[in-house]
């Protein structure tokens, strides 16, 4: 069943890269909070209430529900435009998903350790690379941010990739890279949305000194 | 025994098309034509004489014949679950593939006899949309070649069998992948409308837009036919081995019906993606079907 | 030759050609049934013991030589007519053309480094003289010299290679590289080897050097073409795999080597032709693609050979060969059919050309046969042998062999891609030259050439032959195929599977196609002439329906670029398109505004073109040497003669000074 919930975690990825919009974009990562719910819900062997009960809130409550409202409302109070802008050109974007899959297939299987399951390496993998060529790819400064919350999915399945039982400092680690990124984007764009009208990745730039 | 698959491909296609107007009708609110009206059409197109341009030459009038041809060569070799379809070797469905683009060949280089620009922009966005399509559908055959160690279509349907879960998710993923690609080569939502009268946005329709009376009634019914084809091979992923004629039989006219009612529904109730987005999607089905490979590395244990 | 007329110089060409062929040819077939010729001769104090052999792979090779020669002189006779008055031009040429045949010959048959080298460059030198025919004009001569100077690279490279070998075996005789490769380290026969592919692979046209193919092509009249993409090219081929036939070991890193060069060739090839709007150049990126079709073929044999499995082998091998002749004939065909249309139109350019159908029939019928051919569509020889090396690779995948699966899935995609490619290409080629209107008024009225088009039909003959028959020629190629899968001293351990195991389940496959293929015709047909007895009434002629619009015009039809611009909006990454559009000033310009796109190949710009241009750059410094004045001249060999002079008695006070210091 994990295998399941893991390739369409993967077909997920591809969609992001795929799609022009960032109502899509929260919208898969919604879909990605359920999937991995149910991964974890599966791979842990010892189930005690408390435990379950954070798992429930940190995968469904935050990156299913919280985080995509949030995002949704910087996107409406910022009337950030409905398009992400790439660098690149979208079937690139599709050739590169692609290949960082394949790639990260190939790196999994240089590793000969047995306690891991492959796939759950893989999609790890992939799910960390493809964050990564978000951030690199885009140019509007709430897709770094999504891309972001993508390599954190993507650290969540490789904490079930090397061991059944998730240890609290991993999930509470998660949880503050999360928060710490969301509401400084929050404050960011508060802030600095009324000085720069674009949320341009260049306009950054003009901080420098 | 093959000649039984080949028949029943040959009827269903007779009754395909139709199936899905109707559908299309009914989730309108309409009443819609009768299921054997598009049947009624080809019949009378095919008695009525042709007009042909001055600009086309003799290749504009053999196309539509080797298209037909082609198609049906193609169809004598999908199979019927264990029992094979009527002709059946190692390597057929690279066979089965190139016998396909040779009909598509001949058909684009009768869209740009004619000397249209409405039928050079549908015969260029037909080859690049079915170029794009075809490593997918080797990357799948591939993957099941490596997955049942045989290639041919009758012992690939007939060797597979779904047994761990990963293996029914590959099922699933194969058979949507499949179903993609009849999408995309039959033209229809959401690569292409074919209800659309614009030509700027038609794909197949704009090519034959020229053809008259039996060329026409040929042109249509190949495209019947198709669909027809497809739905036979998607059904033989249900098909399990061993089972009695009659049910096999059931079966796969139950799953032909299913698709006719699931495209009907897909075309009532999706918009037509951008143009220009089009190609992107139909690369998705090669990472889908490499995604399936992966898959089936996985199951079998090998490294790379 | 100067005693005779300029059409007589024709016919007298024709004659020796086909004499050399016949000779040559019957020793091939009697290579190719089993018994292979071997000659010994002293061939003076120099090159010591020189032998001359001809197997069966060299048979193979040297029958695909003697055909596409024989179909390239007839049509090359006619081609050449408006030049009849030029009488040393002609003899020239057909001088050079014979000189090449017996060279390469002697290239296949030749066993003896310096004498292989020795043909080599003879036909390097006749190739080139033959290729600036038309010296009159700049581009030709500069297409002619970026051939020569790489063709001599590829020379420098084998002659690495052979001293090498002889270096260390002391021997000039090929054999002698086998057994130098059966004892000498893995890594320093990878090398080795490298090095003869290397050069191999410049003749051949593998990418990254290939770049003097798109310009040599275009730049030579049609039947040289012809006979350069069709086997000038294979000269590269027989070299790499009678390389891999002296090979002793190492064939899995061989074979992955050969099979991802190949693929990025194949597709890098095609994406190429598919942007070029001057046919020759667009067939001429063909014949890359072609190669690495074909190299696709040598690595999955290589890859068989080193797993010890014969149906890879065979499947990979006899894929490679078939594709070969394949490639001979159909692309000899496709540039007859483009120099008979240059001649009767005077362009090159595909954007120029259109509705020629009607004024060339036959030519279009050629033309048709050769890109069906090409694109691999059944029921035309290119599919058999593209047919071969997929169930080889799908073989290698079911068997679950101990090999990377994910490099025979990327072959397999890579060959889909390849042949998808190819259809949109050869459907633009085609549809745009031959079908539709005339996008440009033609210079002159136009008339078939009869005589020209007998090369052409026979060619036509045997690749449906090919097609609709074909185990009579794999059986033809298996002598040459079991070279490789069965070699001498025992390449296969007896357990491994027999080669008659593997041959024989293949020539049921391929009577299954040949059965189908007939079936395929025979459908048309039926289906052809029950729409005769159907339609009743004939057709009626009209125009083109425009969608109501009442004033249509040739210029309204879809041009080359417009068709192939999806795609080239997708690979932009890829390409290096040079624009360059007129400025568009006020509402209502003036006048025509012209816009231009060329395609330029990338791979050349960072290969060739930097380190050309680096190169001019330093040498350029030295250029206050050659200022032409005598005195300056003369002042240089006396500053040379002192140095000469100078030298030891300096070496020797820096050698006493060092050991001062040493002492210190």
């Amino acid at each position: 069943m994990t295998n399941i919930l893991l390739i369409i975690f993967v077909i997920s990825l591809v969609h992001m890269g795929l799609s022009k919009r960032l109502n899509t974009y929260t919208s898969v990562l919604a879909f990605q909070g359920i999937l991995l719910f149910g991964v974890a819900f599966i791979e842990l062997i010892q189930i005690n209430v408390p435990n379950l009960l954070f798992v429930l809130l940190e995968t469904i409550g935050f990156k299913t529900i919280a985080i995509p409202y949030f995002l949704n409302y910087l996107i409406r109070r910022n009337k950030i435009t409905r398009e992400s802008d790439p660098f690149l050109p979208d079937f690139i974007s599709v050739v590169i998903v692609t290949s960082i899959i394949i790639c990260s297939f190939l790196l999994s299987n240089a590793i000969r350790d047995t306690h891991i399951q492959k796939i759950l390496f893989v999609a790890a993998l992939s799910a960390l690379f493809t964050g990564l060529y978000f951030i690199i790819s885009r140019k509007k400064i709430i897709t770094h941010v999504m891309g972001f919350l993508v390599i954190e999915n993507g650290v969540f399945v490789l904490s079930l990739a090397v061991g059944a039982e998730m240890p609290l400092l991993v999930n509470i680690g998660i949880l503050l890279d999360i928060f710490a990124s969301v509401f400084l984007l929050g404050v960011f764009v508060n802030k600095i949305g009324d000085v720069l009208q674009e949320q341009d990745v260049d306009q950054l730039r003009n901080l420098k000194d | 025994m093959g000649i039984l698959n080949y028949l029943l491909i040959a009827g269903a296609s007779l009754v395909f098309p139709g199936i899905i107007i109707r559908t299309k009708s009914l989730l309108s609110g309409r009443k819609g034509p009768g299921i054997f009206q598009p049947l009624r059409d080809v019949w009378r197109l095919l008695r009525k004489g042709a007009v042909y341009s001055e600009t086309t030459s003799f290749i504009f009038q053999i196309a539509p014949t080797v298209y037909f041809a082609s198609v049906l060569m193609a169809i004598a070799m999908i199979p019927f679950g264990s029992r094979g379809g009527l002709i059946s070797f190692p390597g057929d469905f690279v066979f089965f593939a190139y016998v396909l683009a040779l009909g598509k060949f001949f058909m684009i280089i009768a869209a740009l006899d004619t000397g249209s620009s409405f039928e050079g922009m549908g015969a260029s966005r037909e080859a690049l949309y079915s170029l794009l399509a075809e490593p997918a559908f080797f990357i799948l055959m591939g993957s099941f070649a490596l997955l049942t160690g045989h290639t041919s279509f009758r012992e690939i349907f007939g060797s597979l069998h779904f047994g761990s879960s990963i293996s029914y998710a590959i099922g699933v993923l194969a058979a949507f992948v499949i179903t993609l690609t009849a999408l995309i080569e039959n033209s229809r939502m959401p690569i292409d409308d074919p209800k659309t009268h614009l030509e700027l946005t038609m794909v197949h329709e704009v090519m034959i837009l020229d053809n008259s009376g039996f060329d026409l009634g040929l042109i249509l019914q190949t495209g019947h036919l198709k669909f027809a084809m497809y739905g036979g091979l998607i059904a033989n992923f249900f098909l399990t081995p061993g089972s009695e004629l009659r049910y096999s039989i059931g079966i796969f006219l139950v799953i032909q019906g299913l698709f006719a009612v699931t495209i009907g529904v897909i075309e009532s109730f999706m918009a037509r993606f951008r143009m220009n987005h089009n190609p992107q999607y139909i690369f998705t089905l090669t990472s889908m079907s490499l995604l399936i490979f992966l898959g089936v590395l996985l199951l079998l244990g090998k490294i790379v | 030759m100067p005693i005779a007329g300029g059409r007589w110089k024709g016919y007298i060409a024709v004659a020796a050609v086909l004499a050399n062929g016949v000779v040559s040819s019957g020793i091939a077939i009697r290579a190719l049934a089993g018994r292979v010729f071997e000659e010994r001769f002293n061939a003076g104090p120099i090159l010591g013991e020189l032998s001359i052999g001809v197997d069966a792979l060299s048979g193979w090779f040297i029958l695909l030589t003697n055909f596409t020669l024989l179909t390239g002189i007839v049509y090359g006779i006619r081609y050449l007519r408006p030049y009849e008055g030029n009488h040393a031009r002609l003899g020239s040429h057909y001088c050079c053309y014979i000189l090449n045949h017996v060279a390469m010959l002697g290239i296949f048959s030749i066993r003896h480094m310096l004498g292989f080298l020795c043909a080599w460059e003879i036909m390097t030198l006749s190739a080139f003289l033959m290729v600036i025919f038309d010296h009159g004009k700049m581009e030709v001569v500069k297409a002619g010299v970026s051939f020569f100077i790489q063709a001599h690279l590829s020379f420098i490279f084998l002659t690495v290679a052979f001293i090498w070998v002889r270096a260390h075996t002391g021997s000039y005789d090929l054999a002698a590289v086998s057994s130098y490769l059966s004892g000498a380290h893995p890594a320093l026969g990878f090398l080795l080897f490298l090095l003869f592919f290397a050069g191999f692979g410049i003749k051949a046209g593998f990418v990254p050097f290939h770049t003097w193919l798109p310009y040599a092509h275009p730049a030579a009249p049609a039947h040289i073409s012809g006979i350069m993409s069709g086997v000038l090219i294979k000269l590269g081929i027989f070299g790499i795999l009678r390389i891999i036939l002296l090979a002793r070991g190492g064939y899995l890193l061989i074979g992955y080597t050969i099979l991802v060069v190949s693929i990025v060739s194949g597709v890098y090839g095609v994406i190429l032709a598919i942007v070029q709007h001057n046919l020759k150049r667009l067939l001429a990126y063909h014949s890359i693609e072609n190669i690495g079709i074909i190299g696709i073929g040598i690595g999955l044999g290589c890859i068989g050979l080193g797993l010890k499995n014969t149906w890879l082998a065979f499947a990979g091998f006899g894929g490679a060969l078939l594709h070969t002749l394949n490639h001979a004939l159909f692309k000899s065909l496709l540039f007859y059919a483009a120099g008979t249309v240059y001649q009767g139109t005077h362009t090159m350019d595909i954007e120029r050309l259109g509705g020629l159908v009607k004024r060339l029939p036959h030519t279009a019928v050629l033309f048709l046969v050769g890109s069906l051919a090409i694109c691999g569509l059944p029921p035309f020889n290119g599919f058999i042998s593209e047919f071969l090396i997929y169930s080889g690779l799908f073989h290698g995948m079911a068997a679950n062999l101990e090999t990377s699966t994910i490099l025979l899935l990327a072959a397999v995609a890579g060959l889909a891609l390849i042949g998808g490619l190819a259809m949109l290409c050869f459907t633009k080629a085609f549809g745009i030259i031959f079908l539709g209107s005339e996008r440009h008024p033609l210079p002159e009225p136009l008339k078939e050439d009869i005589p020209r088009l007998f090369p052409g039909y026979l060619t036509v003959a045997l690749i449906v032959a090919i097609g609709l028959l074909p185990t009579f020629f794999l059986r033809l190629a298996a002598p040459a195929i079991d070279l490789f899968t069965s070699g001498p001293g025992g390449r296969m351990p007896a357990g491994g599977e027999q080669a008659s195991g593997a041959v024989i389940p293949f020539m049921v496959t391929l009577q299954t196609i040949s059965t189908c293929t007939v079936s395929l015709l025979l459908v048309a047909l039926t289906v052809f002439l029950i729409k005769k007895k159907l339609a009743t009434r004939p057709g009626v002629r009209s125009s083109t329906w425009g969608c109501g619009y009442v004033a249509p015009s040739a210029r309204l039809q879809y041009t080359a670029n417009s068709f192939v611009r999806p795609l080239r909006k997708l690979i932009r990454p890829l390409l290096m398109m040079n624009k360059s559009e007129g400025v568009i000033e006020g509402i209502f310009p003036p006048g025509p505004i012209r816009s231009d796109t060329h395609p330029y190949d990338k791979l050349e710009a960072v290969l060739i073109d930097r380190p050309l241009r680096m190169l001019r750059r330093f040498l350029g410094g030295f250029r206050f040497l050659q200022n032409g004045s005598i005195p300056a001249y003369v002042l240089y060999g006396v500053v040379f003669i002192v140095l000469i002079l100078v030298a030891p008695i300096l070496a020797d006070a820096v050698t006493y000074l060092f050991g001062l210091f040493k002492q210190v």
